[in-house]
């Protein structure tokens, strides 16, 4: 199966284009609209897609920066199929949608010239977080397909009397003599070994670095603590809350399906301290992503399907983006119970943040100062589409136990946990 | 954890359900505007029964929504100081899709609350040990009421109160021992009262959010100061957020659903089955046993029992995982750990008062439960329980299954699965039972606020 990309594209909206783009989105936010403009269900393995607006703001040094259009999907690899294809595709809502951008080609023009437009528009995320690294679109979906074919061959079920290992053996004839689902009888492929080399490389690469490293960051580290500790003294509470009209901006577009787009951004601090710290800690980032947590769970929450910090502005600004299962304030509760210290790593050298100390600690634990600074940050997704929106990132995980239970012999102990997935 | 509750100064409803007060009705009501509500305040706050210990016959508790506390001369700067749950009320758009209050809940076709309904600004609950007090102090608070020009949008009388909800289960039996009452002595986990009234410190060691004034707008000096030390005053302190709905339950749907899952081949019904399952929907039997300490039958020993958790059936055998009170309240149970679990379950209580109705002649039509709870955040408690465990079709790995009692099916969610070996009991098709008639969110103010309130619009006539 492919390894998995998160594409951002992002191109600057004139000033006079940005309330006919906000109408515009808004229409375009009608799921019978959106699907109509952009049939992101045609395009070949596509996760998620998120298009949205960020507003013209100054900078902290005053410099305007002007309203953009982001697009995110997250989409089996490669890259270029994918970029042809939201033209070849969704071409009808892309052409509209970035038609409110300056310079682009627009209906008409040769899709070659739409397709290198968007490619020059691509925005590079310095850390990618995939819930299961490599498990492609096509495989999601067909470990769904056998999900629900084992429990409708199970039908109502219950307590038979009867021995795991017996029901089990059936349920294997049963998918080994349906020619629709043989396929689960072999494990899925794994991602291109190409894309494998290139990963267990990285993985050795940066703590060899490190270690090549060591002797100056044993001197830079302590000064850089000391540092940190004095640009944290001068750090307020985070008094704000979000506006009431904020919050329905939202919500309007939250908790329709079982998985909520997420989207924040906000100003890192100035100065090189901070310019430094956010990129390395960027780097461990996204290398705890791709090498710590590349199964199942980020840290523990197992809720998040896919999420992404991306610079922009020449590292003035971050977004952090996501999609993750329920509500938002379930998702603020598992990171101020379980990652507090990775999103303080991150969001610590942000503006507007809880005061943090030593970086990791505080700052997300002050419940409400985190909760609002977060949702002040938060940007409203009006158009986003889910490839498979009934399904949480638990239940992937589970179908996935489920297909692998089905080869090589089981313990009857073994035999009924497998069972207990059903 | 040495907290000092001002008891004194918070109203009763915190500190007890009113059991030995089994008789209540409660008056839902609009203001007319403008005119001043100091004088109906005047009458209510000697009459309001505070937590300190009580022995009257009759207890009376008055709770305002956001309009209410405009209408009482609270000025918009404070009332904004409230949580955007509080101010915009249950029955915004966004919100109702939260809390499934869609299809047959949705406020649209509510009876009191809804929109296009006459705006509900308060509510006065009067619990009394007989019903012919009861009758008398609702006839004085009808006429008072009457006298001030407020037109009750809805008196909910409310069924003597009984052991058990109306589907026939013994109910109310969880509840969180609140550290710093007198019950929480000896108790192994007792909650912080910060999860329940504003000023004291929550379940994180943090302060809940409250709406602060300066000093200088309260020259009287009725209200508390901000316990952070702010300088300012406190004007929610030893307040909480009341949530009420009206939840009215098809009590024949829901056995007719229990006897067609449960026939024997044969056609005929099979009474041990049906009560079994609905058992399993509950996760405590009708005596209100627990599932997890008497998986086989009844056992009316343990009817009050809640020292359980579900460390020794986490695969659901004996208390199903989508069981309603394995969701309300996950214990230990959810997928992160026993110890991170009873953690994040901690942080997630609500302390329900509720009572039930039926049909009455001067009431509502059909049966159910006036669900009422006190928490000190709508969203992390009450709002995150109703939306992230209940209605929520893949809570703890699940697939479909909102919860088998309350869950609204309008989406997804109308299976129920009862876990067994060698392989689960599925039971699609669950039609909805609950469905909401009524409701608003309320801030039940402490003693002194209510004061402060009492004499507003007065300040500005004069």
């Amino acid at each position: 199966m492919p390894h998995q990309l998160g594409v951002t594209i992002r191109a600057e909206v004139a000033a006079d284009q940005v309330t006919p783009l906000r109408d515009w989105l808004a229409k375009a936010a009608r799921p019978e609209v959106a699907d109509d403009l952009f049939a992101f269900g045609g395009m070949r393995g596509l996760h998620f897609a998120k298009l949205f607006l960020l507003d013209a703001v100054t900078d902290l040094s005053g410099q305007p920066i002007p309203a953009s259009l982001v697009l995110m999907t997250e989409v089996d690899a490669p890259l270029r199929p994918h970029l042809a294809e939201l033209i070849d595709v969704g071409g009808a809502g892309i052409d509209q949608a970035f038609g409110f951008c300056a310079g682009y080609p627009g209906w008409g023009s040769h899709p070659r010239a739409r397709i290198a437009w968007l490619r020059r528009h691509l925005v590079r995320a310095s850390a990618f977080y995939v819930n299961t690294v490599g498990r492609g679109l096509g495989q999601i979906r067909q470990e769904a397909t056998l999900h629900d074919a084992i429990e409708d061959y199970l039908g109502p079920g219950g307590d038979s009397g009867r021995a795991a290992d017996d029901v089990r053996r059936e349920i294997r004839a049963y998918v080994a003599g349906r020619p629709d689902l043989t396929w689960a009888m072999r494990p899925p492929a794994p991602p291109s070994v190409l894309f494998r080399a290139r990963e267990a490389l990285h993985a050795v690469a940066v703590p060899l670095a490190l270690l090549w490293l060591l002797p100056a960051l044993a001197v830079i580290l302590p000064v850089w603590a000391v540092l940190i500790r004095w640009s944290e003294r001068a750090e307020q509470p985070a008094t704000g809350r979000p506006t009431l009209e904020h919050l329905d901006a939202l919500a309007q577009y939250e908790d329709f399906v079982t998985q909520n787009p997420f989207a924040v951004v906000g100003f890192i601090q100035p100065g090189l301290l901070r310019s430094a710290t956010i990129r390395a800690v960027m780097l461990a980032i996204d290398y705890a992503a791709r090498h710590l947590y590349d199964h199942d769970d980020l840290a523990g929450i197992t809720t998040i399907h896919f999420a992404r910090w991306v610079p922009l502005d020449g590292w003035r600004r971050m977004t952090f983006a996501s999609i993750y299962d329920g509500a938002v304030e379930a998702y603020n509760d598992d990171f101020i119970d379980q990652v507090w210290w990775g999103l303080n790593a991150a969001f610590g050298n942000a503006t507007g943040y809880p005061p943090t100390r030593w970086l990791l600690w505080g700052g997300a634990v002050y419940e409400q100062q985190f909760k609002n600074t977060l949702r002040i940050h938060q940007v409203p997704v009006p158009v986003w589409y889910s490839a498979y929106p009934a399904l949480s990132a638990v239940n992937i995980e589970n179908n996935a136990r489920i297909r692998a239970g089905l080869r090589g012999d089981m313990t009857t102990a073994d035999a009924e946990r497998w069972l207990a997935l059903l | 954890m040495a907290v000092r509750l001002d008891l004194p100064d918070i109203q009763g409803l915190f500190a007890r359900g009113y059991s030995k007060h089994p008789h209540a009705r409660f008056t839902v009501f609009t203001a007319p505007r403008p005119a001043s509500g100091g004088a109906l305040l005047d009458w209510l706050i000697p009459q309001v029964t505070a937590a300190a210990p009580f022995s009257g016959d009759v207890a009376l508790q008055v709770a305002f929504t956001a309009s209410g506390l405009r209408w009482l001369g609270l000025p918009d700067r404070v009332v904004a100081g409230f949580p955007a749950e509080f101010i915009q009320g249950m029955t915004n758009t966004n919100r109702s899709r939260f809390l499934g209050d869609v299809g047959e809940s949705d406020p649209c076709r509510w009876s009191w609350g809804g929109p296009g309904q006459p705006p509900v600004d308060g509510i006065v609950m009067l619990y009394a040990t007989d019903q012919g007090v009861l009758t008398g102090r609702q006839q004085e608070l009808r006429a008072r009421l009457a006298d001030n020009g407020i037109s009750a949008v809805t008196e909910l009388p409310a069924l003597e109160r009984r052991d058990s909800e109306p589907f026939g289960f013994h109910d109310g039996i969880s509840q969180p021992v609140i550290a710093g009452l007198p019950k929480a002595v000896g108790a192994r986990q007792a909650v912080a009262a910060g999860e329940f009234v504003l000023g004291y410190p929550n379940a994180r060691g943090q302060l809940p959010d409250s709406p602060l004034l300066p000093a200088s707008a309260d020259p009287l000096r009725l209200l508390l100061p901000d316990p952070a030390g702010s300088g300012a005053v406190d004007f929610g302190r030893n307040g909480s957020y009341l949530v009420v709905r009206q939840l009215e339950q098809d009590v024949d749907g829901f056995w007719r659903f229990l006897d067609a899952a449960t026939r024997r081949a044969d056609g005929s019904e099979d009474p041990t089955a049906r009560t079994a399952l609905a058992a399993k929907m509950v996760g405590r039997w009708p005596s209100g046993a627990p599932l997890v300490k008497a998986p086989g039958q009844d056992a009316p020993a343990l009817s009050d029992d809640n020292d359980f958790t579900y460390r020794d059936d986490l695969p659901g055998l004996a208390c199903p995982v989508g069981a309603h009170i394995r969701r309300a309240n996950p214990r230990d149970s959810l997928p992160s750990g026993s110890a991170t679990s009873l953690t994040t379950s901690g942080l997630h209580r609500l302390l329900r008062r509720a009572r039930s109705y039926g049909p009455a002649a001067d009431g509502p039509s059909g049966t159910g439960l006036y669900f009422m709870c006190l928490t000190a955040d709508l969203s992390r408690q009450f709002e995150f329980v109703q939306h992230t465990w209940l209605n929520n079709a893949t809570f703890n790995g699940l697939y479909d299954d909102a919860d088998p009692l309350t869950g609204n099916r309008c989406s997804a969610g109308a299976a129920f699965t009862v876990q067994a070996r060698p392989v689960r009991r599925r039971y699609p098709g669950l039609p909805r039972f609950v469905r909401a008639r009524g409701g608003a969110y309320f801030f039940l103010p402490g003693l002194s606020a209510l004061r402060y309130l009492a004499q507003l619009n007065k300040g500005a006539q004069k």
